[in-house]
Parts: structure tokens; sequence; C-alpha cells
């Protein structure tokens, strides 16, 4: 997948999946800073939380890659008291629902202590939550949260969607960074391959364009700025509509100009979530669209999202439970064409060929 | 501070004794003064007293290194005077001012002056204790003999962090100091209804060795207790060190709560009857005037402090 933001041609390109990239940046990280650990059930384990973890406490030792008990508050806590004093802790979890166990340390300590304490508390740190999709997930494995941690000021939410964001942004949030950041990573792309190269011009920890295009916009999050540029290509092969895909990669602080920029071009608006509509992403899109400017729009916008349901296990259910590429496509056309577009939807409803191949375990 | 030897014992622990006397005494003018001040409407937010506990939290960092680091709670007026923290920015942080550490955003719920190790106050009950886990475990990685004081009241240790955070430090070995402040009261709730457990024999149960101490009142005792306790906490154990202690006022505000009658008066009174902030009057005669001046400095710095700007309000968020 390359990407606007990287431009520069002269980089070369290499393959490599998003568990390399998050193993890559893991590695870099514990190099670079003498005071960065790692810690979170099974970081030191075999699997090393689906690769991206493997082989490091072997490489920087037991005392910075760790196993933990099971305490995602207490180790929420342990991170922030380690950051207090200069370390950069990166705590894991590999499910994004046992996250909200730590909510109490993520959002009433780490979230407030720079605010709380007029800048003479800080606790930079990198807490890393995996969202759950497909596969018999069900209710408890699958929940996408960034809405619920966006909400809160202090914390710095992003949701990389390639192995590319993850090259690019996690220097930046480990070396540079003063706050605490949750990283929303989804287990479907682990897998996946992305080409990927050096730039000078990093993706930087907010929005970017992702794909250049003047009759559609389309926001999205982390896996489904994937299904959208696969439809983007699609209905440009087939009724030649050209579609902008904006990755909003940061929740908690998109680019909202470039967001508004490219809407006043296309007049024409998809969002597509990996969460649930109601009180999220796709309602702050739309706030801040129609604050800057209640003209903007030409047509309603599209909404793509979860059902509002709890995930269900069975997978009849499940594969109408989320967005379908089919739905991902239909929104682009009936946005450019209207919803009497006749255009054919591609005979694939679900996924790419990445997660066909896919069959768990997780 | 050691004791030294033949004849300058007594000089020596009269010394000590004085110390110990004069920073309870100035934790608790300073919290009388508030009592004084808080009609005045000043002082814009909730404040937790320490009055009754500041043998505590005398005795305790007296027996500390300056680099070692305490995580505290809302109720912590005596464990900031007690570290070292800065009077007259104390009393601007509770004005709200910008003259105070945290420029006003704190309050007095949350003071912290990690210049002089004490790290932060949380008002979430047990919350700043696995900090103080961390902290320790962090100094272990880099082979440092300082040591992280985790400060909590009896109704934290009711909250799973508690239980995680004992666990934590038993299996990583960490010098890390647990002090509960048992004053026997959540809120309004007594111990008895609260807890199934005794927190000695609990944290037994983590290979925690502990040690509980019910003279609370007693500056000398608190300091000592506390050395032993960071002799084995250096050597790389995490200790457990129960101090009962009583807080005479109510759990927020400035006030007494005896006539709502859900505990005794004459509780209160056995303590105070050796409270030597009140049995010792003659050392308090003595060092009261000079205390109160300094008390009074602060409050005019707190007086001339300017207010936080509207530019304040963004700042620091991240």
């Amino acid at each position: 997948m390359t990407s606007t933001a990287k431009k520069s041609q002269a980089a070369p390109m290499r393959v490599l999946s998003y568990a390399g990239a998050l193993l890559e940046t893991m590695d870099a990280g514990l190099a670079d800073h003498p005071n960065a650990f790692i810690m979170g059930q099974g970081v030191d384990d075999f699997k090393g939380i689906f690769g991206s973890t493997t082989g490091l406490a072997d490489k920087y030792g037991a005392a910075r890659v760790f196993d933990v008990p099971l305490m995602e508050e207490g180790m929420t806590g342990i991170a922030i008291g380690a950051a207090l004093v200069g370390d950069y802790p990166i705590t894991t979890h590999i499910r994004a629902d046992f996250s909200f166990l730590a909510m109490n340390q993520i959002i009433n300590l780490a979230s407030k202590y720079s605010y709380m304490f007029g800048g003479i508390m800080r606790c930079p740190m990198l807490i890393r939550i995996v969202v759950g999709r497909s596969w018999g997930q069900g209710a408890q494995h699958s929940q996408s949260p960034q809405a619920t941690f966006a909400h809160y000021p202090g914390l710095t939410v992003v949701m990389p969607s390639s192995s590319q964001a993850i090259l690019d942004m996690y220097p930046q949030i480990i070396n540079r960074h003063p706050g605490p950041v949750l990283s929303i990573e989804h287990r479907l792309l682990y897998n996946l391959d992305f080409s990927v190269s050096t730039s000078d011009r990093p993706i930087p920890l907010t929005s970017y364009v992702a794909r250049e295009g003047s009759d559609v916009t389309v926001v999205a999050t982390s896996v489904m700025v994937l299904e959208a540029m696969r439809a983007a290509e699609y209905v440009h092969k087939t009724a030649g509509i050209e579609t902008e895909v904006i990755d909003l990669n940061s929740i908690s602080h998109p680019d909202w100009d470039l967001v508004a920029a490219s809407v006043r071009k296309t007049g024409r608006l998809v969002i597509a979530d990996t969460s649930w509509l109601e009180y999220g992403v796709a309602g702050e899109v739309c706030r801040q669209l129609v604050m800057r400017d209640p003209r903007l729009l030409r047509a309603s916008p599209t909404m793509l999202g979860m059902a509002p349901a709890p995930c269900p296990t069975a997978k009849s259910l499940e594969d109408i439970y989320y967005p379908s590429q089919h739905e991902t496509v239909d929104a682009i056309l009936t946005q450019a064409r209207g919803a009497n577009h006749g255009i054919a939807l591609p005979v694939e409803r679900s996924m790419t060929e990445g997660y066909k191949r896919f069959k768990g375990p997780f | 501070m050691t004791l030294g030897a033949g004849s300058s014992d007594l000089t020596a622990v009269d010394e000590l004794y004085r110390r110990l006397f004069r920073a309870s005494l100035l934790i608790r003018l300073v919290e009388e003064r508030i009592i004084g001040l808080y009609p005045s409407d000043r002082i814009q937010s909730p404040v937790h007293l320490s009055i009754g506990q500041e043998a505590v939290a005398v005795g305790v960092c007296d027996a500390l290194r300056p680099d070692d680091l305490v995580f505290a709670t809302y109720r912590s007026h005596g464990f900031y005077i007690a570290k070292g923290g800065p009077l007259d920015a104390m009393f601007a942080e509770l004005y709200g001012r910008v003259g105070g550490l945290s420029k006003g955003k704190a309050g007095s719920m949350h003071l912290s002056a990690p210049d002089v190790g004490l790290m932060g106050s949380s008002a979430v009950v047990a919350s700043s204790i696995p900090h103080a886990v961390g902290a320790a475990m962090s100094f272990k990685r880099r082979g440092s003999s300082r040591a992280a004081i985790a400060v909590f009241g009896d109704g934290a240790t009711e909250e799973g962090v508690y239980h995680e955070s004992l666990n934590f430090a038993a299996v990583m070995k960490v010098p890390v100091l647990f002090i509960c402040e048992d004053n026997g009261l959540a809120v309004h709730s007594h111990r008895a209804v609260r807890q199934s457990y005794s927190l000695p024999q609990h944290a037994a149960a983590f290979g925690i060795a502990s040690r509980r101490l019910d003279e609370g009142w007693d500056m000398l005792a608190v300091r000592q207790a506390t050395l032993e306790a960071l002799e084995k906490v250096r050597a790389g154990e995490p200790f457990l060190l129960e101090i009962a202690t009583a807080r005479y006022k109510e759990h927020v505000g400035v006030g007494e709560d005896f006539h709502f009658g859900y505990r005794a008066q004459a509780d209160i009174d056995a303590w105070k009857a050796r409270d030597p902030l009140l049995t010792d009057q003659r050392l308090l005669e003595e060092l009261r005037p000079e205390i109160e001046r300094e008390i009074e400095r602060a409050v005019a710095f707190a007086e001339k402090s300017a207010a936080p700007g509207r530019s304040e309000l963004l700042t620091d968020v991240i």
C-alpha cells in the first residue's frame, strides 16, 4: 500500500508485514532508549504478541521485556510509576477489551498527570491494544474503543492502518511524544504484507491523504482504510469515479483542516469506522465539518460501522455485523451517482484475500 | 540520623524529638490556618485534613533519604510538608494561584513536589499504590539504592489494585515500602464492616514481611519502624508497615463530625491524650511563634500570587 504521504520516489521499497513492522519498532525503541521496557501478558513467550515482540526478551533481557501477572490496572499503574522516574514503558493488551480493566489508570491517572500537576509530572508511555475481528471473536474480543479513549483530553489515540504507519509513527511516539499514547492495532492487519519505504516525510501523528481523488471523500480508520482503498480502486476501474481516502490515523488529534479541505473539494462523504457509529468517530467527523461550514456537503454522508449490538459469534451474523467490501463500494457509488447508480458491485462481499487466508486461531 | 555515643545521646535524642515535633507542629498549624481561612472562601476546593495523623507523615519522611520517593493520596498535606514541599507554593496551590507548584491546577487533593520526592497525590483511592511499585522496579533495574514509598489508607487495601501491587512487588522483589495509614475509617465506614482480613496476614500470603505499629501518635516510634523497614526494602524485599492513627476531623472539610453519631468522641479523646502536639505544651509554645510567622509568610505569598489566566486553560494537556 503506497500512500501519497510517501512520495519519496528514490526511497527503496521493501515488503514488511504489520507484525514485522511492530517488531522492528519495538526492537528499535529498546535499542534507542536505554530506559524503555515492554511488559504485558505473554510478551516474552513463543507467540510474542502475534509476533510483535518475539525474541526481544532474549535480546534485551528479562528486566526490559517481561511477562506480568493478570493485572491490567496494576500493570498500567506500574508503567505510570516507572514513567514518572524517567522510564519509557510499553504495555500490551492482546485484546482491546482487556484495556477496560486498566481504564482507571489510563483515564484517571495517565491522561491527567501532565495537566493536573501543571506540567511538572509527565508520564510518556505507549499502550498497545489489539482489536479482534472475525473467526468468532464474539462480544468481548472484538471491541474497538477509539471513541471511548479519544473522548478524554490528555490521551493521544492512534490507529495505525499499515506497516508504514507503524514504522513512521512509533519512533515519533517512543522517542519524542511527551505524554501517554494509546495505539489501537488491528489483529486482521498483523499478517498482511505491505510495501514500505523510508521517507523524509513520515506519516505524522495525525490524519493524511492515503489516496487522492476528486469525486468522493472517504474518511476511514484502521482496517477500514484498506477496505476503502480497495473500494476506491474498484470504482475507479468500473466507473471512473475518483475517491479520496483519508486515513484519520489519529483519533484524538485528527487533521480536521485536511478533512474539511477534501470534503470542500468533493462535497461527498463516506465515513468508514471500525466501531459503532453512536457517539463515535462518525459523529465527530460530522461535528467538525458542520462547525466549520454547514454547506460543505452536497448530500447526506454515508456511515459505515459495526451494527448497534454486541458482536455475535455465529459466522452468519458476524458476516453482516461488519461493513463489507460490498457496502463500502455501494456507499461510494451512491455518493457519486445516487442510490440508483446501476453499477455492479464486486462479487466479493467481505474482506481481502489476506483475511480469507487467515483461519485463526488468534 | 544516627545517635551518637555516650553522654551526647541525650542531646541527640532531644534534637531528634525536637525536629520531629517541629515538623508535626508545622503540619498541624498549617492545617489550623486552613481551617481559619476556609470560611473566607479563599480556598475553593475540598480539603482532607491530616490533623491527628501528622506523626505518621513526619516519622516516615524523616527516615527517608532525600532521593526516596513518596506516592501519596488526597489526604497529603502532611506528607507534602514532611517531605520538604515548599510552604508558600502549597498555600498558593490551595488558593488556586499560579504561585503553586502546579499553578493552581492541582489544589489540595493533588499536591506534588517532585523536586523533593513527593510524586503526586491522587484522589482516586488506591490508584497511586502501583506507581510506587513501578518506580521501585525502575530503581532496581538501574541498580539504585533508592526506595519508593506507597502511602494509602486502610480503605485502599480493599481495592483490587492494592492486591495486584503487592503480588507484583513480591514476584519482582522491588524496593517498595507500603505504608498503610490505618485511621479505621473509609469516609464514615468502620473497618470491621469492610474487611475480612488482617493486613499483615494478607501480606504474608504474598510472602511480604510486615509490621503493625499501634503507637501511631509517636513520631519517634514511627521513624524507627520505618528505618527498620527500609533496611529490608533496600536489601530488595517489599515491606508493609501498618500504622494505627486517628483522623480528628471530618473526612473532607474543616469541621468536626462527632455529632453525626457514626463514631465516638471518646475514641479520638484517647488518641488526643497521647498526642505530643497536645501534651507537650512547653515545646509547642516555644516553637509556635516562629512557625506561625513562617505560615503567615506563605499565606501572604498566596494572597499576592496571581490567579491563572485564560492562557493557562489549555497548557500541559498532552
